[in-house]
């Protein structure tokens, strides 16, 4: 029962990575990649995270998967603001 | 389980086709969400590998996802060297606690 | 030490209590040098990001749910145009007035650039610049409410927002 919400919700994490890949890839202007970047990629961590932690021993374990998930939604928060405004700033030849 | 080690290999072939973008760039924000997938990308494959290859591997991918943060920071900071000038991020920057000098104490 | 100064502080350690029994477990030993790691950590937290705002707990708590289901929501977006084959992009700006705090602003575009289709890009003067991944569908109709969701968190902004 558990493997199996192992391989469910790690599934649906791959397929956001290759989403967001694919996004980055595609998308024509940065402003979009960004987007791509940003919400699938940390979407697709949160759920592989999901899926690790039906195979956690302890519920520190899994209390450590979501801390390592919260950790990187804060980054990717933060920092696609950063990075945005760096793009703007490059478009605009500052 | 083996199917934890191919959503591994399916995050880092993920990953390598989102390198085209960095080598094409063309901008240097291209880049560095180059670097930031590279970072997510790790964290991805740490937290799938840990069950195989011990828990330890959890507290690695936790200094991975720090060290991300951080670099994506020094990007941003390094870029716009010129410092001040510009209201705009010093208004924003003075927001971010890594920007705030302590020194004001 | 006035009473948001004590909120501030029991905020602090409860989420660097939290964080240190996460990363090392209940054995004794781990709580013993916790005793020491914890303080020195709320202490320095505190003086590197000084609490200005008070934050309501349950009120953040209470958000939580609404910002899971519209990351969910995001990213499903985001993922339904990259895949399909005729990528439905119209790429726009909208600039939105914010009259959240320098704390409160920071934490808002982080939120929307988890939400669908909106990215925030910094700030001129007090108009927040958020990219649209489709000027179409309505999605800078979120920023008001989420907007309205930080204050609520932060104490006292109900006056220093103004009119």
């Amino acid at each position: 029962m558990n493997d199996l919400a192992t391989y469910a919700f790690t599934s649906i994490g791959l397929f956001f990575f290759v989403a967001g890949s694919v996004g980055f890839l595609r998308f024509p202007d940065v402003f979009s990649r960004l987007h791509a970047l940003t919400k699938a990629d940390n979407l697709g961590l949160g759920f592989i995270a999901l899926g690790i932690a039906f195979q956690a021993e302890s519920w520190r374990l899994v209390a450590l998967l979501f801390l390592i998930w919260g950790l990187m939604l804060l980054a990717a928060g933060t920092m696609s603001q950063l990075i945005a405004r760096d793009a703007l700033r490059e478009r605009d030849g500052r | 389980m083996t199917w934890l080690t191919c959503v591994a290999v399916g995050v880092l072939a993920s990953l390598s086709a989102a390198l085209l973008r960095v080598w094409h760039g063309p901008g240097r924000a291209d880049r560095m969400m180059g670097a930031q997938l590279a970072g997510t990308s790790g964290v991805a494959v740490l937290v799938v590998l840990a069950p195989l290859e011990g828990w330890a591997a959890l507290d690695v991918a936790l200094i991975l996802a720090l060290f991300g943060a951080l670099a994506a920071v020094g990007f941003v900071k390094a870029v716009s060297a010129d410092g001040g000038g510009d209201p705009e991020e010093d208004e924003d920057l003075a927001a971010t606690p890594s920007a705030n000098g302590v020194s004001s104490e | 030490m006035d009473r948001q100064a004590w909120t501030t502080l029991f905020h602090r350690l409860l989420f660097t209590s939290a964080v240190w029994i996460v990363l090392s477990g209940t054995d004794a030993k781990a709580l013993a040098v916790g005793a020491f790691a914890v303080p020195a950590a709320t202490w320095l937290s505190l003086r590197l990001l000084p609490g200005r705002d008070r934050l309501v707990l349950w009120r953040f708590l209470r958000h939580f749910p609404s910002f899971v289901g519209g990351s969910l929501q995001g990213g499903v977006d985001v993922a339904r145009r990259a895949i399909s084959p005729g990528m439905p992009l119209l790429p726009g700006w909208v600039e939105v007035p914010v009259r959240l705090p320098d704390g409160g602003r920071v934490a808002l575009g982080a939120e929307l650039s988890l939400m669908p289709g909106t990215l925030a890009a910094g700030v001129r003067g007090d108009r927040l610049l958020v990219h649209l991944l489709d000027t179409d569908a309505g999605f800078e109709n979120a920023i008001p409410r989420e907007e309205a969701a930080i204050a609520a968190m932060i104490l006292g902004t109900g006056k220093e927002v103004g009119p």
